[in-house]
């Protein structure tokens, strides 16, 4: 639920709790208002009946009945006090019964004790009682819609400077996005917002900058003298009086320098991927590249008299060239490397998936392991790198990765999503 | 063929120059981007090798100084960083090819001797070593004027040698150079045995002199007797 919603209906919950409230207290205290200024016409009433029969000196029961609706009954009850209180009236006019509100007293009149019984009709006052409570409904339901609606609109309005801003933050690229700058607001906390998001990012793209700039001196630190290395070799193979031996010892240098730099170009590929540094994207027509790519193995899937069936089926995808290229490079040198002489290869492309099922030791590997950093085979010459490099390629773009052993083959599934 | 060749590292240098001084071609060098300036402003060049990283600045400056001098030069980026970014930029600003440290000699050559004759443009596109002759543009290969056919990975590997003839090329070198380095084969060279031996035969059959040598395991060479 948006803000605003949360907002609107708490806003409407304690409106109508304090106008419900505001109605039952008004309710009473007019009822009561309107019982004290009875009574006190009651009182007056009263007052000038007990005077008239005084001065009049007339028997009480002749008082005139029809005006005041006073009664007097003789009684010999004890004394009581005077009191006030809701009853029955009876409206001669219109014939009929209505809530009244009546006073009763005694009196004495020549000896006699009477009690005195004013009643007189409270229609009136319920009428304003009514008229008061529409009132109050139809005014408490336009508040409640005036609230609803200005929360609807003029709030919405309020708040767009806030999904502007947001809007930006999701479209925030710290590879090309020089810095954020914000939807500008009249509102202080959205500016302050702004200033607190923009200054964020210029610390990150300061930090993104500064791990860019690691990667590659690193890179140069660690390339320059391997490149130093292969260009002596490649000078001193020239010389005509090396023998066998310390060619053979020359082979085995370049193979240790052609392993540095595998390891050395892994590792600083892993920390690229890691920090998301590689932003190359575009689109790939993935089963003509992987054709290319069973063209470039060729020779070497001749060498252990390897079969290779595909199936492919029409699939692009959007990736990083060098990635993809790393990728499936890994998972197809590894299928051909660890292979029987003789064994077979079948890759499968689907909308779905990509398969890679080659023919191998018949022993399963350990699924947990085998995509871990340095974790290699009894007999690979690898580093254990491709594997681990592979999945990190897949999690980059939120592609799947797992290992089964079916059939006698080692089938590696990347779920393409 | 003039080359200058700019690059800090000292070793590296030396190596680069003294590898490439054969055939008649001039190589001189330098170690920083004053003095590169300084040389490129005295002398014409055929090609320059060219370090991004240099002590003294970026490498980029010398090819927007030939751009605006409007030179003619050939230039070859030779950078430790492998950044995609620095590959666009420099080729974008005048460079005609990128080679990431390390690097096999051999495959410097090469690629030095492709972008002087892509950069050179005479209407002769012939590369010719004795009866060998290849048409770069029509990428065919003659023996004494009959066309013999080779697999796309077999001329790449013939031009390859011819780049770099009279030199012993590892094993490491042509196996990158035709496969790329991003393969890993593990040190398992057998298949370029197999390339190699189809190569030299078709060539023999042709009529060709033996050209073809196997140094002891390390690699192969590409000379006259």
């Amino acid at each position: 639920m948006k803000l605003s919603d949360h907002y609107t209906r708490t806003s409407i919950y304690i409106s109508l709790a304090v106008l419900f409230t505001g109605a039952v207290i008004y309710f009473f205290t007019i009822n009561l208002i309107a019982n004290r200024q009875l009574d006190r016409g009651l009182q007056q009433q009263l007052i000038e009946a007990e005077e008239y029969i005084r001065t009049n000196n007339q028997d009480p029961q002749q008082y005139d009945l029809d005006r005041d609706h006073a009664v007097f009954i003789p009684t010999h009850a004890p004394y009581f006090k005077k009191r006030f209180f809701d009853t029955v009236y009876f409206n001669p006019k219109e014939q009929k019964a209505e809530s009244g509100r009546a006073v009763e007293d005694q009196t004495s009149f020549r000896g006699n004790r009477y009690k005195v019984r004013i009643t007189i009709s409270r229609e009136g006052i319920k009428y304003l009682i009514e008229v008061i409570t529409i009132i109050t409904l139809v005014l408490l339901s336009a508040l409640v819609l005036v609230l609803f609606f200005a929360n609807r609109y003029l709030l919405n309005g309020l708040w767009k400077p806030f999904y502007g801003t947001l809007h930006e933050i999701k479209d925030f690229n710290i590879a090309d996005t020089p810095s954020f700058n914000g939807q500008p607001s009249q509102v202080d906390e959205f500016t302050e917002l702004n200033q607190a998001i923009h200054e964020m990012s210029l610390r990150v793209t300061n930090d993104y900058l500064s791990l860019k700039q690691f990667t590659e001196n690193a890179s140069h630190e660690m390339m320059t003298p391997l490149a130093v290395v292969t260009a002596k070799l490649d000078t001193l193979i020239q010389d005509e009086t090396l023998g066998p031996d310390q060619l053979a010892q020359i082979t085995d240098i370049y193979s240790s320098i052609n392993k540095s730099t595998r390891l050395n170009q892994s590792l600083i590929l892993l920390a690229k991927l890691e920090n998301k540094l590689i932003t190359d994207d575009g689109q790939i027509n993935l089963d003509a590249y992987i054709i290319e790519k069973t063209l470039q193995f060729q020779e070497l899937m001749q060498a252990k008299e390897l079969t290779c069936d595909t199936r492919l089926k029409h699939k692009e995808i959007n990736g990083s060239k060098y990635l993809i290229d790393i990728l499936v490079n890994n998972l197809f040198s590894n299928a051909i490397r660890h292979n029987l002489h003789g064994g077979k290869i079948e890759i499968e492309l689907s909308e779905k998936q990509l398969i890679f099922k080659n023919t191998g030791a018949n022993v399963p590997l350990i699924e947990q392991q085998i995509f871990t950093r340095f974790q290699k085979g009894k007999d690979s010459q690898g580093m254990g790198l491709g594997l681990s490099l592979a999945k990190k390629i897949c999690m980059h773009y939120h592609f799947t990765i797992s290992y089964s052993y079916e059939n006698l083959m080692h089938v590696f599934v990347i779920g393409l999503a | 063929m003039k080359i200058l060749v700019i690059e800090d590292e000292q070793a590296l240098r030396e190596n680069i120059t003294s590898y490439l001084n054969v055939d008649g071609n001039i190589c001189e060098s330098c170690g920083n981007l004053i003095q590169a300036i300084g040389k490129l402003s005295m002398y014409q060049y055929d090609c320059v090798l060219l370090d991004i990283g240099l002590p003294d600045g970026d490498g980029f400056a010398v090819l927007d100084y030939l751009r605006k001098e409007l030179r003619s030069e050939a230039v070859l980026i030779i950078s430790a960083r492998n950044s995609l970014d620095d590959k666009l930029k420099g080729l974008n600003i005048g460079a005609d090819d990128y080679l990431t440290k390390p690097f096999h000699l051999a495959e410097l050559k090469a690629r030095l001797m492709a972008v002087y004759r892509r950069k050179t443009l005479n209407s002769n596109h012939k590369i010719i070593f004795n009866e060998i002759t290849i048409d770069v543009m029509g990428r065919t290969v003659e023996i004494n004027a009959t066309p013999i056919v080779l697999t796309k990975k077999e001329y790449d590997m013939m031009l390859y040698f011819i780049s770099n003839k009279g030199k012993v090329i590892s094993k490491n070198a042509i196996a990158e150079h035709l496969w790329g380095d991003e393969m890993d084969m593990h040190d398992n060279f057998d298949f370029i045995y197999t390339h190699i031996k189809n190569l030299r035969k078709k060539l023999l059959d042709a009529g060709c002199e033996d050209y073809l040598k196997s140094i002891y395991g390390v690699g192969y060479k590409f000379a006259t007797k």
